[in-house]
């Protein structure tokens, strides 16, 4: 499900992602909809996105918890979501997830600010911020994924912000109180072909945010809606959400690292000519991470030309490995 | 100048019974009621001549028009009876353009210590500002600044003086117009009957360009006079600031109380003019000029429509004369500029700008004129500085401060250009709709050049707008214009796809038709009128594409019916003076009829020879009879017969409608039974069939349906019968018959996205791939802005090896910036490079490397793409 990569970033701007071995969790909840059409809307993006973790990114079932307010209408539902109900399996899965584990949290409904008060909205007794940061105490080292697509729930990050933690909203404040559109996409991304930017055949939190971000502003524009909602997304633990984040942006660096899904291991070679292949391959993609640096100090033709070299370089070498995976696959 | 009557004044000379008969003589004149007023007043002054009843007499005389009787009852009393009469003589005189007497008199009262003598010194000053001694005539409002100032207990008519004063102090320094605001306002509170003060209120606030507190305060006075000449001037000239055509009945209005007053007479001079009826506009201005010979506004709108009659040498002596009368009168200038731009003859509006503030350095309404016009003609950088300019003198103007806020966003937009075109289109969407309208206009171009054998200067400059409030800005100053586009001659703007609701727009046709306004606009030396234009421009997006263009519809043919549409001899007025909201839709469609007979009769060298004789300055009149031989009202008996003849069917099926008038009110049985009695009659069996629709009953309403097409097969609107014909054969699984309604509607309507859209997937169901591809580039003139649109077509292209086509949807769809940059630009590269595009194909494929290094399949493209660029196998 979701993986941290917990090296250095530079050195793995280029890499294949995913160099933790942790157990991933997905914990999805649907909060109180409102009417039975926004709650058959809550439960499509739901769906979508645990058959997504599932299939694509091979979650395992038994890690994937399901509540939504309507129990009975899925059996993937694991129960009414409740305060209670939330609470009790959040502190189940703190209780048995290991402790390099990555967790990732999702909840898709309405939101409310009072009083200075978050809250997600549930069936009876809302979960306020602050209740969930009790909840995410309850994970001390595993990595957490915390998203919060519901209306009203930029608050959230001064919260939740810590050390590990993704924590994504899909407001900028507790004053976006219109129904938002950011859950659709961000389910949409993992569960769905375009967010994938780097071509690396798995989408990062950071990938799904901008996706979604992107498709709300469009929809929006398409609609000739003023925007209403802005999502921001904080990693570095300072409190204070980004609308933009990015690799080299204050929040986004952690966030490019983690994936959903089982997402493949780098390749460790038995084969010393794939070995050979795979550090080569580091050497370019490092040589082009420094190109690209330095891209705004070059002038155009040397630095297309230059890219080129390491593009074709890089092609190359992919294909000669490409080759050689294949052999050795082969019987 | 009008003014109430001094309280004080009456005061001081009436007798009980006398202030009686007064009290109501002055009510009768303050409600309106001025035979009664006059009758009261006359009687009263036969009995006893007092001041009081001559002064009333002579205001009630002269605000009905009746000048000569007021002056002559004004000059009998005045040296007998008080000195305040001496003033209402000067004022009279003053109305007349006796500014000499006029002078004699507004002197006297003062020397004799007139109780109004304020009010004279005042109107005295004015006579100076006519005659263009503005420096002297300022020193003397600038007086009034001190007795106002000086503490003394100023009656409601001498604070009107005060703040006329400061009005017009304030044409030059524009924050004295708030105390003058407040010095009428005193005056007001002082005596609320004060009607001329509360006019000169609504006129100050037309005077800052506000004419919603403008209106509401000429209505304030209307409420007590319903007559008041001046009011209902005012009102007519606020409507007229917010563009309602309300302006030519108001002042009618006003004229019907007075009709010697010659502001209004001007005023509706004016009108004519912007309606392109010189005639009209001379004979109005010659009315003013019968009762002052002197007015410089009626004497500057005479000068206009000799100058647009091509009267030269007429103008050129009415020129003389306002000259010789006022030698700074710069508002000559600025009344030609302001009607030449009206009739879109820019380039004269700019010279007679520049004319006005060489004449009148503080002229703000001339600078404003000329930057506005420059811009108008592409002078950018010029028409800005004149416009600060004019913005630095009087910031209340809205046109200049809009048209200045327009400019801030317009300089961030990026310019892209073609061989004859410069493009600046909103950022968002430059890229995107940059592909396809760089290649439409050079189209229309080659192909308006062809036919009108004319080459407009080049550059053409094209403004497109996301937001419709800076596109309306940059047409007219003001935001709320309908319209979707315009052309300036070099200069086009409009709406872009996004200003506009799907479905409502189709920016292709938009912008060959106002590239078409260039040719017809350079040919005629701007001087075309309105509606051949207009017509012309329809006729050319009908010629441009299938289905682009206005259509007939059965609104259109009713209006034939009920005998609503303009005369072709005052088409004009079908665009700008429409009686009810459709007729300028239906006048273009009317107007382009006209040009397609006129075609088809005499062929396009006939439209050509109209063009360039409007360039020669002959009236539509006498080119009618030298080119086709007859005169607008004669063709418009033949354009009848054409009418008649081209839609005899559906005109005939209209018929019913016209007696029975349905107007939406009627049941669907009532509906059906007009239909059982008359299988001719299209608004029965289309309503039956809506209805029957609405409820599907789908097998019923199919031949109410089937009828209403064959009874109007040409009309394809939003509730055509083809849209609820295809809906039905949809749900019956009847998927080639949708696609044939569809196809029927979406070849004559150029704006139903919806049905575009369900047409591609029909016939996508259908295997027609060369069907799917047309619908899907016909949608694209309508909504350009869905990358899933694009993405089709690029595959459909792709699947046909039509590259250069692939090419361009793929350059589309990464001009939407899509999130996913690597894919989009992978396929562009991959286009590029299955249509042979090596160098293109690879800089498209390293921009997706670029993002995405380790994208496999744009890595075997390079790979492939290197290959072949060395000639070896990748």
């Amino acid at each position: 499900m979701i993986r941290a990569a917990m090296a250095t970033l530079v050195g793995l701007m280029m890499l294949a992602p995913g160099v933790s071995s942790g157990q991933s969790y997905v914990v999805v909840v649907t909060g109180l909809a409102g009417d039975p059409q926004y709650a058959d809307t809550l439960h499509r993006w739901a769906t979508s996105f645990i058959e997504a973790a599932r299939e694509s990114s091979g979650v395992p079932e038994s890690h994937i918890l399901y509540l939504a307010e309507p129990k009975g209408r899925d059996a993937r539902i694991r129960a009414r979501s409740t305060k209670e109900n939330v609470t009790r399996e959040l502190r189940l899965l703190a209780d048995r997830s290991e402790p390099d584990a990555e967790i990732m949290i999702v909840l898709l409904g309405h939101g409310s600010y009072r009083n200075d008060q978050s809250r997600f909205n549930l069936p009876g007794p809302d979960l306020t911020a602050e209740d969930f940061a009790e909840l995410l105490a309850l994970f001390p080292t595993q990595q957490m994924a915390f998203v919060n697509a519901a209306s009203a729930s930029g608050e959230f990050i001064p919260v939740l912000s810590g050390e590990r933690r993704v924590i994504v909203t899909a407001t900028k404040s507790g004053f976006e109180r219109n129904q938002t559109l950011f859950g659709s996409f961000f389910t949409a991304a993992f569960a769905q072909g375009g967010a994938d930017v780097d071509k690396n055949q798995h989408v990062s939190i950071l990938e799904a945010f901008q996706y979604a971000r992107s498709e709300v502003a469009r929809a929006y524009e398409q609609q000739k809606r003023l925007l209403t909602e802005h999502a921001q997304l904080d990693d570095n633990g300072d409190g204070r959400g980004s609308t933009e984040p990015g690799p080299d942006a204050p929040d986004g660096a952690l966030a490019q690292l983690v994936y959903l899904g089982d997402v493949t291991p780098v390749a460790t070679a038995t084969d010393p000519r794939l070995a050979t292949l795979y550090k080569e391959k580091e050497g370019i993609e490092r040589r082009l991470a420094v190109l690209r640096a330095e891209k705004d100090g070059m002038d155009a033709a040397t630095y297309e030309q230059r890219l080129e070299e390491l593009l074709l370089a890089l092609a190359q070498t992919s294909s000669r490995i490409r080759d050689l995976e294949r052999e050795s696959r082969e019987p | 100048m009008k003014i109430a009557w001094p309280l004080l004044l009456v005061g001081a000379v009436s007798h009980p019974l006398w202030a009686a008969q007064q009290d109501e003589a002055a009510a009768a004149l303050r409600s309106g009621q001025y035979d009664q007023a006059i009758e009261l007043f006359q009687a009263e002054v036969a009995r006893r001549p007092a001041p009081a009843a001559v002064r009333g007499l002579v205001d009630a005389l002269s605000e009905v028009g009746r000048y000569e009787e007021a002056e002559s009852v004004a000059a009998r009393h005045a040296d007998a009876l008080a000195p305040e009469l001496w003033n209402a003589l000067g004022e009279v005189q003053l109305a007349r353009g006796k500014l000499r007497e006029a002078e004699a008199s507004f002197s006297k009262a003062m020397q004799d210590r007139a109780s109004d003598s304020l009010t004279a010194k005042l109107n005295r000053a004015i006579i100076y500002h006519r005659r263009g001694a503005v420096r002297r005539a300022n020193a003397e409002f600038d007086s009034f600044i001190d007795a106002y100032n000086a503490g003394t207990r100023l009656t409601s008519a001498d604070l009107t003086a005060v703040a006329t004063a400061v009005a017009y102090l304030g044409k030059v320094n524009w924050g004295l117009t708030q105390d003058a605001l407040r010095a009428y306002d005193e005056a007001v509170a002082a005596d609320a009957d004060n009607l001329g003060a509360r006019v000169r209120v609504g006129e100050l606030f037309l005077d800052a360009y506000n004419s919603t507190d403008a209106v509401a305060t000429f209505e304030e006075v209307l409420d007590i006079n319903p007559r008041h000449p001046l009011a209902l001037l005012g009102k007519a000239r606020s409507r007229r600031f917010d563009g309602s055509d309300e302006a030519l009945d108001l002042t009618k209005l006003s004229l019907e109380a007075n009709p010697n007053l010659v502001p209004a007479r001007t005023f509706l001079g004016a009108l004519y003019l912007e309606l392109e009826n010189y005639g009209a506009a001379a004979r109005e201005a010659r009315r003013a000029l019968d009762v002052d010979s002197n007015a410089l506004e009626a004497l500057s709108v005479l000068a206009a429509s000799q100058f647009f009659s091509g009267e030269q040498v007429q103008f050129e002596e009415t020129r003389r004369q306002v000259l010789a009368l006022n030698p700074r009168y710069a508002d000559l200038y600025n009344t030609l500029a302001e009607l030449s731009a009206r009739i879109r003859r820019y380039r004269d509006a700019v010279s007679f700008a520049r004319q006005a503030v060489a004449l009148d350095s503080t002229s703000w309404r001339g600078f404003a004129l000329l930057g506005r016009n420059q811009l108008r003609l592409g002078a950018m950088t010029d028409g800005a500085k004149n416009l600060e300019t004019a913005f630095a003198g009087d910031p209340h103007d809205v046109w200049t401060k809009n048209t200045l806020d327009l400019l801030d966003t317009l300089q961030h937009y990026p310019e892209t250009t073609s061989p004859r075109f410069r493009f600046f289109i909103d950022g968002s969407e430059s890229q995107l709709l940059a592909i396809y309208a760089h290649e439409l206009a050079e189209e229309a171009y080659d192909r308006l050049s062809a036919r009108y054998q004319y080459h407009p200067p080049i550059p053409i400059r094209v403004e497109v707008y996301s937001s419709h409030a800076d596109f309306s800005v940059r047409t007219v100053g003001l935001v709320g214009l309908g319209a979707l586009g315009v052309s300036f001659g070099p200069v086009v703007a409009m709406d872009s796809p996004s200003a506009r609701d799907k479905g409502h727009f189709n920016w292709g046709s938009t912008l060959w038709h106002e590239i078409a306004h260039t040719f017809h606009l350079g040919m005629s030396d701007h001087r075309v009128p309105r509606w051949i234009t207009e017509g012309l421009a329809v006729l050319e997006e009908r010629r441009a594409r299938p289905g682009w263009g206005d259509d007939v519809s059965p609104g259109f043919l009713l209006a034939y019916l009920q005998d609503r549409l303009v005369p072709l001899d005052d088409l004009n007025s079908g665009f700008t003076r429409p009686a009810y909201p459709q007729q300028v839709i239906f006048s273009y469609y009317q107007a382009s009829l006209v040009c397609e007979l006129i075609e088809q009769e005499h062929g396009v060298a006939a439209i050509r020879a109209l063009l360039h004789g409007y360039a020669e300055g002959k009236t539509t009149v006498e080119l009618f009879q030298s080119v086709l031989g007859t005169s607008p009202r004669a063709f418009g008996r033949v354009f009848d017969t054409y009418l008649k003849r081209r839609f005899a069917e559906p005109l005939a099926a209209l018929m019913v409608e016209v007696r029975e008038r349905s107007d939406g009110g009627v049941s669907r049985q009532a509906m059906a039974l007009r239909a059982k009695a008359d299988r001719n009659d299209f608004v029965a069996h289309l309503a039956t069939g809506h209805s029957l629709f609405r409820e599907r009953q789908y097998a019923a309403a199919v031949p109410y349906l089937e009828r209403a097409k064959e009874l109007f097969p040409e009309y394809a609107g939003p509730d055509s019968p083809y849209w609820y014909l295809a809906q039905i054969a949809k749900e019956r699984g009847d998927v080639r018959r949708a696609a044939d309604e569809l196809s029927t509607l979406t070849a004559i309507n150029e704006r139903h996205y919806q049905a575009v859209m369900e047409l591609a997937d029909l016939r996508e169901t259908l295997n027609d791939r060369v069907g799917t591809t047309a619908a899907l580039a016909n949608a694209l003139y309508m909504y350009p802005l869905d990358m899933a649109l694009h993405e089709r077509l690029a595959t459909l292209y792709g699947d046909r090896e039509q590259w250069p086509d692939a090419v361009r949807e793929r350059k589309a769809v990464l001009a939407l910036r899509p999130v996913d940059q690597a894919e989009a630009a992978y396929q562009l590269a991959l286009a590029h490079f299955n249509g042979g595009e090596i160098d293109d194909a690879r800089r498209a494929v390293l921009r997706a490397l670029e993002q995405a290094p380790n994208f496999e399949k744009a890595q075997e493209l390079l790979l492939s793409i290197h290959a072949a660029r060395r000639g070896t196998n990748p």
